[in-house]
């Protein structure tokens, strides 16, 4: 499944990216082996929406290596780097609006390697996510915060793909609906996806991943085991306010 | 009554024409945030085409239309293939696609010039006789424009709402970045959309210059009322502008009746004026803009 | 950054002298009365370019009434003419003041619109002022047997007078008299222009236009300042508008043609928009195209197009931003070697 041996399937490599001549991240460099759950923590503003930007090509960074099984998608149009298996669930949602749930769903699949296997793919993902279920014409727009993060995530689902990027499912939602949501990425890791989340909220992440990279002003500054960081009380202070 | 008959039958002729065109406008603008100012150049040429393919060419019409309406789709894609690609992601890309679409305007309204020349054009295209309806003369071509755009807005619903394209469309219209994420490639939008544009605008054209004649100029008028249509609804929002359409095509009838065909045009101006200052995003617009 | 804009200062005002003093020579090494005619359109279009740069480029509003506000100085100051017998001079101001209070009331209607709905707004505005002109066929006042129209309708507003330069100079210096008085108020509307351009204000409008949420960010009341702006603009549209009626002693609705304004968008385009010196540039490098266009009659709207459209997508920046970039490159090097 996901062999230590095996080439990862995501490598980044010194990469650089700013906005407008403001540098945000300065050489960000890490894997993600396939079938493995790795997160991204750290204080906000700090790059890791770039970063996640970076990687899904909404982003041009200036400098520094992505690879995707070895080659390089740096540079590629966010089409072609989503048609070779990356998904991103972007913060923020990025919902469609003034379509309805289905829509928003069947545009999941719009690939067309994810339209030939849509229906079963739909069929999977409401049962997955009963709420959207039942939501499923109502239109995007009427949904509740909690709802939109589902469909947001039910859509990047609808993909298939290869990697899961996942930019802060918590965010704005209330503890209870945080609990589902995770449940959800707890489901996804137990069928051995490969997924990248970036989180503000370690506590959460520390049960569910694998491995923790910290990034703070735009670079690594600690990397490990998830186990490690819970047990590390001198980073949780410092930089995640315990 | 009759007057009643009157004011319907070139209301309704009138807007259906303008719901054609408002349709391409609404298209393009919604989807690619291009305000189109080669709409009323699109629909000369469309016009042209189908006259120099059913008179000059001598095809036959069932050739000669389908052919004409070819013509402006592929000058919707030229014009993303030549112009509008290179501003893409660029700051100032709104601005700079209006001057850039003016520009292409006139290249196309020269060549009409120089191909036929200023002097109108009688349009052969259209059916013959009518019926009666009281002391009101119906003309069948009038029918048919009207059934033309109900079949038109049909089409286009379905497509928009039912096709894997369509949805690809919409998606771009409400966000394009989340779109991109989906995986639609959004150049690939820009040109269905500028196609599809552009072959509306021909039809519209054809359709015009069957009812009035051919002008090197005569798009001006027409696009200029399909930005008011469109802005009336709030621009990007294709249900409101279709009946808004309807209702500018029977306002217009009404005001050239009962004052005179001169009050037509600036009688819909004030009336522009006066709703905008009344509902700044348009009288059915939402601030967002993005309705399709 | 202070240091650069006390520098850019320095160098709009060498450039303008130098501007100026070429201008000034001109009608003496080309004493030709057509030359000495084109020259002063072109200081007349000019005007109106830097204005509507101001509106369009800098403050942001997609107006498309700016040859109204021209139409109607001109108008002004040509009916107090006629009808007052109030001297153009003194007209002049009155046209420049009612541009203001009909910017004023476009303002205002575009209060809470923006982008195309402003354009379509401000265009029905031209419209509706050209069609009242030429719809107006009603005698107003019989001028020995011809009657004449309120506005002079489709004929046009004429025998007004003008500046009076015949009184005061020889017959071949006659055209000298406008020559001056346009390349004077262009020198004025320029500077203004520029001097708004450069200031906080100029600044702070060229930040809203790069980063949209600034304004609100900031608690600005940016429609206040575009208000401002616009109506400021006015008054030298307005003058403009005057002292071509002065010139050519006749207004008429053709000011407010479609292809005139798309002519003067070009220039603001080709020259660059937002920039400083684009205006002045780009009606320059306009009527000289035009002038060699007038060779290929049949092909000057394709011409005018294609230079559109090559702007547009090749050089955004217009003439004015392609100087500033060669600029720019110039003292990188130099700060670099230095």
């Amino acid at each position: 499944m996901s062999g230590s041996d095996a080439q990862p399937l995501l490598t980044l490599r010194d990469v650089e990216a700013g906005y407008g001549g403001q540098r945000v991240l300065r050489g960000v460099g890490f894997d993600v082996p396939a079938g493995q759950v790795v997160t991204l923590i750290g204080p906000n503003g700090h790059g890791k929406t770039t970063l996640l930007y970076c990687i899904s090509g909404l982003v041009r960074p200036t400098r520094g290596e992505i690879r995707l099984d070895g080659q390089s998608i740096v540079g590629l149009p966010v089409d072609r780097i989503v048609e070779r298996g990356i998904v991103h669930i972007p913060q923020g949602d990025m919902i469609f609006p003034d379509m309805s749930v289905l829509d928003n769903l069947l545009m999941g699949a719009y690939l067309d390697a994810a339209a030939a296997t849509r229906e079963e793919r739909l069929h999977r993902v409401l049962s997955l996510l009963p709420r959207l279920a039942e939501r499923r014409a109502q239109t995007a727009s009427t949904l509740s915060g909690g709802e939109r993060r589902m469909l947001a995530i039910g859509r990047g689902l609808m993909a298939g793909g290869r990697i899961l990027l996942i930019d802060e499912p918590s965010l704005g939602l209330a503890p209870i609906v945080i609990d589902q949501i995770y449940q959800v990425i707890a489901d996804l890791k137990a069928e051995g996806r490969t997924i990248l989340l970036v989180e503000e909220n370690a506590s959460r992440v520390v049960e569910l991943a694998d491995r923790v990279h910290l990034l703070d002003n735009g670079e690594i500054v600690w990397e490990g085991p998830a186990a490690e960081l819970a047990e590390n009380d001198e980073l949780l202070e410092t930089y995640l306010g315990g | 009554m009759d007057t009643a008959i009157q004011i319907v039958v070139s209301g309704l002729t009138l807007g259906a024409m303008y719901a054609v065109s408002t349709i391409a406008l609404s298209l393009v603008w919604g989807s690619l945030r291009m305000l189109n100012m080669a709409q009323g150049a699109l629909l000369t040429a469309g016009g042209y085409a189908a006259y120099t393919a059913v008179v000059t060419l001598a095809l036959p019409v069932w050739i000669g239309l389908p052919l004409a309406i070819l013509v402006g789709a592929v000058i919707g894609a030229l014009m993303y293939l030549l112009v509008v690609r290179y501003m893409l992601g660029r700051p100032g890309f709104e601005t700079n696609v209006i001057i850039g679409t003016v520009g292409i305007a006139l290249i196309l309204e020269n060549l009409v010039l120089r191909l036929y020349g200023a002097y109108p054009l009688q349009q052969p295209i259209g059916l013959p006789d009518g019926f009666q309806v009281g002391a009101t003369w119906v003309p069948w071509q009038n029918v048919l424009i009207l059934v033309v755009s109900i079949l038109l807005m049909v089409v286009m619903s379905a497509f928009l709402e039912r096709t894997r394209a369509g949805r690809a469309i919409r998606a771009t219209a409400q966000h394009q970045r989340g779109a991109m994420l989906m995986g639609v490639p959004v150049g690939r939008v820009y040109i269905q959309v500028l196609m599809i544009g552009g072959a509306l605008a021909a039809i519209s054209g054809i359709m015009l210059s069957t009812i009035t004649t051919l002008a090197p100029t005569m798009g001006y008028d027409p696009m200029l009322k399909a930005f008011i249509i469109c802005v009336i609804a709030g621009l990007g929002n294709i249900n409101g502008a279709l009946f808004a359409a309807f209702a500018l095509g029977l306002f217009e009838a009404a005001v050239q009746y009962f004052l005179g065909v001169r009050f037509g045009f600036p009688a819909l101006l004030l009336l522009v004026i006066a709703a905008l200052i009344w509902r700044p995003y348009g009288v059915f617009g939402r601030r967002k803009q993005a309705r399709l | 950054m202070i240091a650069g804009l006390r520098s850019t200062a320095r160098a709009d005002w060498l450039t303008g002298l130098v501007l100026l003093a070429v201008a000034v020579a001109l009608p003496f090494l080309f004493p030709s009365r057509y030359v000495v005619g084109q020259l002063t359109l072109f200081f007349i279009w000019a005007t109106v370019v830097s204005q509507w740069n101001l509106v369009f480029g800098v403050a942001g509003i997609f107006s498309l009434a700016q040859m109204a506000l021209f139409a109607i100085g001109g108008y002004v100051t040509g009916m107090l003419a006629l009808y007052l017998d109030v001297s153009l001079w003194a007209g002049m101001f009155v046209g420049g003041i009612v541009a203001i209070l009909l910017s004023l009331l476009i303002g205002l209607a575009c209060l809470r619109l923006h982008g195309a709905y402003v354009a379509l707004l401000t265009l029905a505005v031209a419209q509706v002022m050209y069609l009242l002109i030429i719809t107006d066929t009603e005698c107003f006042m019989k001028q020995g047997v011809t009657c004449i129209n309120f506005t002079g309708g489709t004929r046009g507003l004429a025998r007004f007078g003008d500046f009076g330069f015949r009184d005061w100079l020889p017959y071949s210096l006659v055209p000298l008299g406008t020559y001056f008085l346009a390349l004077a108020v262009l020198a004025v509307a320029t500077a203004f222009s520029i001097f708004i351009i450069r200031s906080p204000l100029g600044l702070a409008f060229q930040a809203m236009r790069d980063n949209p949420g600034y304004a609100t960010a900031r608690g600005i009341s940016r429609f206040k300042y575009q208000l401002v702006v616009f109506a400021a603009s006015a008054f030298f549209t307005g003058l403009a508008g005057a002292v071509y009626a002065g010139h050519f002693r006749v207004m008429g609705a053709n000011v407010l043609y479609l292809s005139l304004l798309l002519f003067l968008l070009s220039m603001m385009v080709v020259g660059g928009i937002g920039r400083a010196w684009g205006p002045i540039l780009g009606a320059g490098a306009l009527m000289l195209i035009d002038e060699g266009l007038k060779e290929l009659v049949e092909w000057r709207l394709a011409g005018l197009g294609l230079i559109l459209v090559i702007f547009v997508v090749a050089l955004p920046g217009g003439l004015a931003g392609a100087l500033d970039g060669i600029r720019e490159r110039f003292a990188r090097r130099r700060t670099a070697e230095g």
